[in-house]
């Protein structure tokens, strides 16, 4: 059942002239409001969203002074709700803070490994299909060679001739190119 | 914790709010920090001794008036972004009337002096002092407004931060006025800015990390 804003203004306004029922009220209606929000936002588990709810409670509790009476009630929630989801994942750190990527990425070398993974991508496409497709799925994708034969529909040994001439071309074309 | 024991707890305090508690604590902040400031600027610098004589000319006027209109722009939008929902501060724009204003007050002024004049009008005799002055005596005010921003709820930190330093920076300005004896628009236009701009890009810096709640 969800409270309409009418009702929950009345009681914010109710506990902010110092009524503890109206208070009590409010945070038991906000419950339900705060956990749909989550839910369909945060794809945390359900502890994940329980700890949001609880901290947005707290939030509004602590700074319910910072609601101005005249203006519209889930508008200001729902504000705390987005600030508070933000700074959780920012401490727990499964959410990167947009403005700071571009440094995360230069310090792990993400720059530097996707350059290389678009080489080896590109002597790939030099090699016949068979070939290509074994030594991506044995030595970029990490299957075995069980795997890749079964994925395939083809034998083993099929697998492992393919990795050995599809390698040693590669290697006699990436020692051609050299000066 | 469970959560219906936590709005248990949680409902056994609560105190009535007072009107306006926003508004009235980032006053505290301001008014506080800024009487902290104008110590500082007596102690250490001292007010201008022909301040009465001064206040009797148009000069004095002309730059309170500018970093007051400045100061009461600052404090609305700190007072706007001290809100979780923090509405539209596109109204800042109104920051362009003062500055526009004080250079054709300025430009004005030195049309009027012989251009040999220029430099030392641009230059006074503080340049290389005053925005380093206005930015110290912003810190107390900056601190008080901290204090302010403790049980309030911005949501975009460094708008906020630069808000509550733009607002120190001129409030700290108008302290400062008190001993400065510069005369030309174009001077504290260029400095007075200048300081007032130092303390709001601190602030921009500071308050992604200070103003976590």
């Amino acid at each position: 059942m969800r409270t309409g804003e009418d009702q929950l203004r009345a009681w914010m306004v109710g506990g902010l002239d110092g009524s503890a029922a109206d208070h009590a009220a409010l945070l038991r209606a906000l419950v339900p409001l705060l956990r749909a929000f989550y839910r369909r936002r945060a794809h945390g588990g359900e502890d994940d969203i329980e700890d949001l709810v609880q901290e947005t409670l707290i939030a509004v509790h602590t700074r319910r002074a910072t609601y101005d009476r005249g203006r519209p009630f889930r508008a200001w929630l729902f504000a705390i709700a987005r600030y508070k989801m933000i700074d959780h994942f920012r401490r727990g750190h499964r959410l990167v803070a947009v403005d700071g990527l571009e440094d995360m990425l230069v310090a792990e070398d993400f720059v530097e490994a996707s350059h290389a993974r678009m080489d080896v991508e590109g002597l790939l496409e030099t090699l016949p299909p068979k070939q290509a497709a074994a030594i991506r799925s044995t030595r970029i994708d990490g299957h075995s060679v069980a795997e890749t034969a079964a994925a395939a529909g083809i034998g083993e040994s099929d697998v492992k001739v393919s990795v050995h001439r599809g390698l040693k071309a590669l290697f006699a074309r990436v020692q051609g190119e050299r000066p | 914790m469970n959560t219906d024991r936590l709005i248990e707890q949680l409902a056994r305090d609560v105190p009535p709010v007072s009107r306006h508690p926003v508004m009235r604590r980032i006053a505290i902040g301001l008014l506080g920090g800024a009487l902290v400031s104008a110590a500082l600027m007596i102690i250490f610098m001292g007010v201008r001794p022909d301040l009465g004589a001064a206040m009797r000319g148009g000069a004095f006027w002309m730059k309170w008036g500018y970093v007051l209109s400045i100061s009461l722009l600052a404090a609305g939008a700190t007072l706007k972004l001290a809100r979780p929902d923090t509405g539209g501060i596109r109204w800042l724009w109104l920051l362009a009337v003062p500055v526009v204003l004080l250079a054709g007050f300025g430009i004005a002024e030195m049309l009027r002096a012989p251009q040999a004049m220029w430099l030392s009008m641009w230059l006074g005799h503080s340049w290389k002092t005053c925005p380093w002055r206005v930015l110290a005596l912003a810190a107390p005010i900056f601190i008080g407004l901290l204090w302010s921003f403790r049980r309030l709820a911005p949501t975009r930190l460094r708008a906020a931060g630069a808000a509550a330093g733009l607002a120190s920076g001129a409030f700290a300005a108008m302290v400062y006025c008190l001993h400065c004896p510069e005369v030309s628009a174009i001077f504290v236009l260029t400095w007075y800015s200048l300081g007032i701009l130092l303390a709001a890009t601190i602030g921009a810096l500071l308050g992604p990390r200070l103003l976590r709640w």
